[in-house]
């Protein structure tokens, strides 16, 4: 069994479900996030449109963070997840440093690395991740991409778009996209600027002494 | 291609929670820069030893003992950047050996273990025929402790930038560089015209080298990747970091060439000196951007 996401973003209408489910269910602290939907505006005005890209880990194939973790906090699990275990962690950032996809984070509660597990302790008790459940438009498509009749192998089968984010790393992510542009997966095909966010002054929690 | 589709599509974001920022802070760059002065410490006394074994008397012991404050400068900061350093023992008892961080560890234990030893005999049994043997085992293990600080950031996938050979060549020319200044600066008076001309040259050339490697990716690093360009861009005109860049190359590379220079024309010891100092200096700030730089790009 190798478990996988799809985001089909024809369906996705950026209503953070997801990104609150995970938050409730993770009891993810404030400031950080396992999960997080990404607002991306495209065009000018008056022709413009707004993106929306759920983005969580990716659990890869080829995981950089399982290679690079010093003491195997990072790990896979049988059925393909990169779980991590917070009490072996030692903090050293790593992790970090290696996830391609920025989905790691130091929890400023317990100072360790945390990620999205894609709700493992659920899966270990048969059940759908917590934004599978929370989602209104049934847009996170989970299941076993070695199971052919399974929901996200036949999602797979019949969309000529899917694809994953920087598939020239190398990393084989385990996450994919039905109709996503480069404005959806690519950071660098945005613009970041200053006074244009919807939410500018962001709280962040400290999450180490010299940090 | 993406600064066109940029162009075309005006894509802006609007909401994203914030970035990460710096991971790895200055505590990092201490940790590589000590380690250079500590492993290239080694490297230099090994050259001295080979060349000039009569010189080595009196430096054997004051090399070693640098060499060892810095290694556990060092380890010390490493384990500042932890943000769980009292569970560092994790390393040695669930040792993960895909990760350079796990062998670097323990390879560096291994070394400063070995340093621990030779200071041991040159103190304590004053055994400089023993103290030789080990330098020899001390030197061959520098290298890849030296390394491994490459071999992480080729690890981190994340970070363009760094690619596996450049940063290989960066990490040993940094040891060389600032071993060789440091035993400048060691030797003094103890050591004779030939071999400061000798420690001068290393100095000289390693600061030539890194600096054609650092202009090298400047200019042409950007026409491979779109990602490096993007990073690049961070000490490239008004770049955020495009001062402090200039500054680390003047103060590292170019000044400390040109005085090599000089001081072989005047045979001057202070202006070697001073080339020296400023490559220490120096080699902290330009190891610092090189750092930094990549963790200021978004990666989603």
């Amino acid at each position: 069994m190798q478990l996988g996401f799809l985001v089909d973003l024809h369906l996705c209408m950026g209503c953070k479900g997801c990104e609150i489910a995970c938050k409730v269910e993770n009891e993810v602290p404030l400031s950080t996030w396992r999960l997080r939907v990404k607002y991306v505006d495209v065009g000018s005005f008056p022709e413009t449109k707004r993106t929306f890209t759920p983005l969580r880990c990716n659990h890869c194939e080829n995981a950089p963070c399982e290679r690079i973790c010093p003491v195997s906090a990072l790990h896979y699990l049988d059925n393909g997840i990169v779980n991590i275990d917070k009490e072996r962690c030692i903090g050293c950032a790593g992790c970090i440093m290696a996830c391609p996809y920025g989905a790691i984070y130091i929890d400023p509660e317990t100072q360790t690395a945390d990620k999205c597990t894609y709700c493992a302790h659920r899966i270990a008790s048969s059940m759908m991740p917590a934004c599978v459940v929370a989602c209104p438009v049934e847009a996170n498509i989970f299941g076993d991409l070695e199971d052919p009749t399974s929901n996200i192998s036949q999602y797979i089968q019949r969309h000529t778009d899917v694809q994953v984010r920087k598939p020239e790393k190398g990393t084989n992510p385990h996450h994919y996209y039905v109709g996503a542009s480069q404005a959806h997966l690519n950071p660098l095909a945005s613009r970041r600027e200053e006074g244009y966010n919807l939410f500018n002054k962001i709280t962040t929690l400290p999450v180490g002494g010299h940090h | 291609m993406i600064h066109e589709t940029l162009a075309a599509t005006n894509a802006v974001v609007t909401l994203d929670v914030a970035l990460p920022g710096i991971v790895w802070p200055w505590l990092v760059t201490v940790n590589m820069w000590a380690k250079s002065i500590g492993t290239g410490l080694i490297f230099m006394i090994f050259l001295l030893m080979k060349k000039n074994p009569n010189e080595m008397g009196s430096l054997r012991t004051p090399t070693i003992i640098v060499s060892f404050v810095m290694m556990n400068i060092f380890l010390l900061f490493t384990l500042a950047d932890l943000h769980q350093p009292f569970r560092m023992w994790h390393i040695f008892f669930y040792s993960h050996w895909t990760s350079a961080i796990t062998v670097g560890a323990w390879m560096a234990t291994i070394f400063v273990g070995l340093e621990a030893l030779m200071i041991a005999v040159v103190l304590f049994k004053k055994d400089t025929a023993l103290f030789d043997k080990l330098l020899f085992w001390t030197t061959l293990l520098a290298i890849p402790v030296t390394l491994y600080t490459a071999a992480l950031m080729a690890e981190a996938t994340a970070r363009e930038l760094w690619q596996m050979p450049t940063e290989s060549a960066q990490m040993i020319l940094a040891a060389t560089l600032s071993g060789s200044a440091a035993m400048i600066l060691l030797g003094g008076s103890k050591l004779s015209d030939e071999s400061k001309k000798f420690f001068g040259a290393i100095l000289g050339l390693s600061a030539l080298m890194a600096f054609i490697i650092y202009m090298s990716e400047y200019i042409f690093g950007a026409m491979k990747a779109e990602e490096v360009a993007a990073v690049l861009h961070y000490i490239k005109g008004d770049g955020e970091y495009a001062t402090m860049f200039w500054i680390g190359q003047w103060v590292a590379y170019i000044l400390p060439m040109t005085l090599v220079v000089l001081s072989r024309v005047s045979n001057s010891d202070s202006i070697l000196s001073l080339a020296a100092i400023l490559a220490i200096v120096g080699l902290w700030v330009v190891k610092h951007v090189w750092l930094i730089i990549p963790q200021l790009l978004p990666l989603s």
